[in-house]
């Protein structure tokens, strides 16, 4: 899971719950998303990379 | 029965005893399924920090030990849940909202994990009823976090809100939303309709006014176009009236020609009568003087000769008469001098007979009126001396008991009184009263009380103690007059 890189489809920012969109399993699952550094926003459709992953559905994303 | 047989039956059987056996044992996860085998204790699997203690399968198959293991299914299909609720926004403003959510088991072990350790003997049903109580909780919560705009126009905000509000929850149970979608909004309180309002009036204004603006246009179009067609009409009708009037001109001169060619001839036949007329008048005239006034002036000469003879002869004869009537005159005069002569000395003679009498009879009768106008002259001196002693005896009376007295001569005289005094009133042309009934209660009230202060005048006057003159107690005009003018009047006087 670390490592991959996924896609943005609900905006990321400060208090704000965002989704990431990543392929895994065979399919593309729907991750709850954060930034990684947690002022930053980042915008749909932006190219992230999982950072950390804590199961069963919440990842922390960095820019790409 | 060889051995071979024997033994080559026994293996065909073990080989189908073994089929069936791995038939029985095998299981096989379809893609919507996961496997949970639990028997054998299960190490950690990557991807999950703890050991589960139970073995989960997706996508492949396993082989489970009948008896020593027991495997479950769990269904990792997309399960749809509808949701009605009534809330309020974050406005405040009450809503009902339909929505629908799609979920499933999250395909990854924690998930499944989750899941198996919460749902495994629930069914379908029990699963959506579930799932529908949490849920609209947290759609309550979700629709109290935006605007009703919010939710109508900006689906981001939607999903976002549904991510933050039921994320935790839904990871704690192992489960995914897929979708959530608001299928109805409707508020009771119009305000969504109150939203479209100011958009359909502006909408509708501008329709208004284009329509206004087209009909104008058009009403102008029609409106030049009737003025065009009516000035048209009056050109047509006043050329119209124009050949008219020729034609009505012509005809009328046609139709006099007639009279007036006959007039024409009439006038010419009556200017040759009247010639004939003048003729036979000439005729006349000179017939006339050939008939009758030569020989009438012949006539008239003669009868002027005639005259004059006559005339001279007159006067002649009158100058003759003349003469003779001044000779008699002259001796007539004569005779009636002589006659007047006599005449006056007679009458002069008588005259002084006459005045002789006269004065003696004259200065008989002076005697006898002399003598008549002193009897009279004691009869009136004693008639006023008998008045006199009436008047003391009433003065008397009058200091005895003055007001009967007076009263009484008042009483009559009372009538002219009044009316001289009412004279100045009656000479009045208008009244003007500047305080009403008032004013005019006062005005009555002060000629009434100018009468009783005359009266009362008189009274004062009448009731001075007799001194032997009579006169000054008798009631004069004087008296009348000076009184209202030495008391004067006022309002609320007592008479």
């Amino acid at each position: 899971m670390v490592g991959k890189v996924g896609r943005v489809t609900g905006t990321i920012g400060p208090g704000r719950t965002g989704e990431v969109v990543i392929s895994i399993r065979g399919g593309t699952e729907a991750f709850l998303a954060h930034a990684v550094e947690s002022d930053q926003t980042i915008p749909q459709n932006a190219r992230v990379v999982v950072v950390e992953y804590y199961p069963p559905r919440t990842v922390y994303v960095a820019p790409a | 029965m060889s051995p071979l047989a024997v033994i080559g039956g026994a293996a065909v059987v073990v080989v189908v005893l073994l089929f069936l056996l791995f038939r029985a044992m095998w299981r096989v996860a379809e893609p919507n399924e996961a496997l949970i085998i639990s028997g054998f204790h299960q190490d950690a699997v990557e991807g999950v920090a703890e050991s589960l203690g139970f073995k989960i399968v997706t996508g492949k198959g396993s082989l489970v030990m009948p008896g020593i293991q027991r495997v479950r299914y769990l269904s990792l299909d997309a399960n749809e849940t509808e949701l009605d609720i009534t809330c309020v926004t974050t406005q405040g403003i009450p809503v009902s909202v339909k929505a629908v959510v799609i979920y499933k088991v999250g395909d990854d072990y924690a998930s499944i994990s989750n899941a198996a350790r919460r749902f495994l003997d629930k069914t379908q049903d029990e699963l959506e009823q579930k799932i529908k109580n949490v849920f609209e909780g947290h759609l309550r919560s979700i629709v109290g976090g935006l605007t009703v705009e919010q939710m109508i126009r900006e689906r981001e905000a939607l999903t976002e809100a549904t991510r933050r509000h039921s994320g935790e929850e839904m990871q704690k149970l192992g489960l995914v939303i897929d979708s959530l979608q608001i299928k109805e909004i409707d508020d009771t309180t119009g305000y969504i309709k109150n939203l479209a309002a100011p958009h359909a009036a502006e909408v509708q204004k501008q329709a208004r006014i284009a329509q206004a603006q087209a009909d104008r246009e058009a009403t102008e179009q029609e409106q030049q176009a009737e003025a065009l067609k009516a000035a048209a009409r009056r050109e047509t009708e006043i050329k119209k009236a124009g050949f008219q009037a020729e034609m009505d001109r012509a005809q009328r001169e046609a139709a006099q020609a007639g009279p007036l060619a006959e007039q024409i001839a009439t006038q010419r036949v009556v200017v040759e009568r009247t010639k004939v007329a003048e003729l036979e008048a000439d005729r006349t005239e000179q017939q006339l003087q050939a008939e009758i006034r030569k020989p009438a002036d012949a006539e008239a000469y003669r009868q002027r000769t005639l005259a004059q003879a006559d005339r001279d002869s007159r006067i002649s004869r009158a100058e003759a008469a003349a003469k003779e009537t001044e000779l008699a005159a002259a001796a007539a005069a004569q005779r009636t001098k002589i006659e007047a002569a006599a005449n006056a000395e007679k009458v002069r003679v008588e005259a002084e007979a006459q005045a002789g009498s006269v004065e003696a009879v004259g200065r008989a009768e002076g005697e006898a009126r002399r003598a008549r106008g002193l009897a009279e002259a004691d009869s009136l001196r004693a008639q006023g001396l008998a008045n006199a002693d009436a008047v003391k005896a009433r003065a008397e009376a009058l200091a005895v008991n003055q007001d009967a007295v007076i009263a009484q001569q008042l009483a009559e005289r009372a009538v002219d009184i009044v009316a001289a005094a009412a004279k100045p009133v009656g000479d009045i042309d208008n009244l003007v009263v500047f305080n009403g009934t008032d004013g005019i209660q006062d005005a009555v009230m002060q000629s009434i009380s100018k009468g009783f202060a005359a009266l009362q005048a008189l009274r004062a006057t009448l009731s001075v103690p007799v001194t032997g003159n009579g006169t000054s107690a008798s009631p004069s005009p004087n008296s009348k007059e000076r009184a209202p003018d030495g008391l004067g009047v006022g309002p609320g006087r007592e008479v």
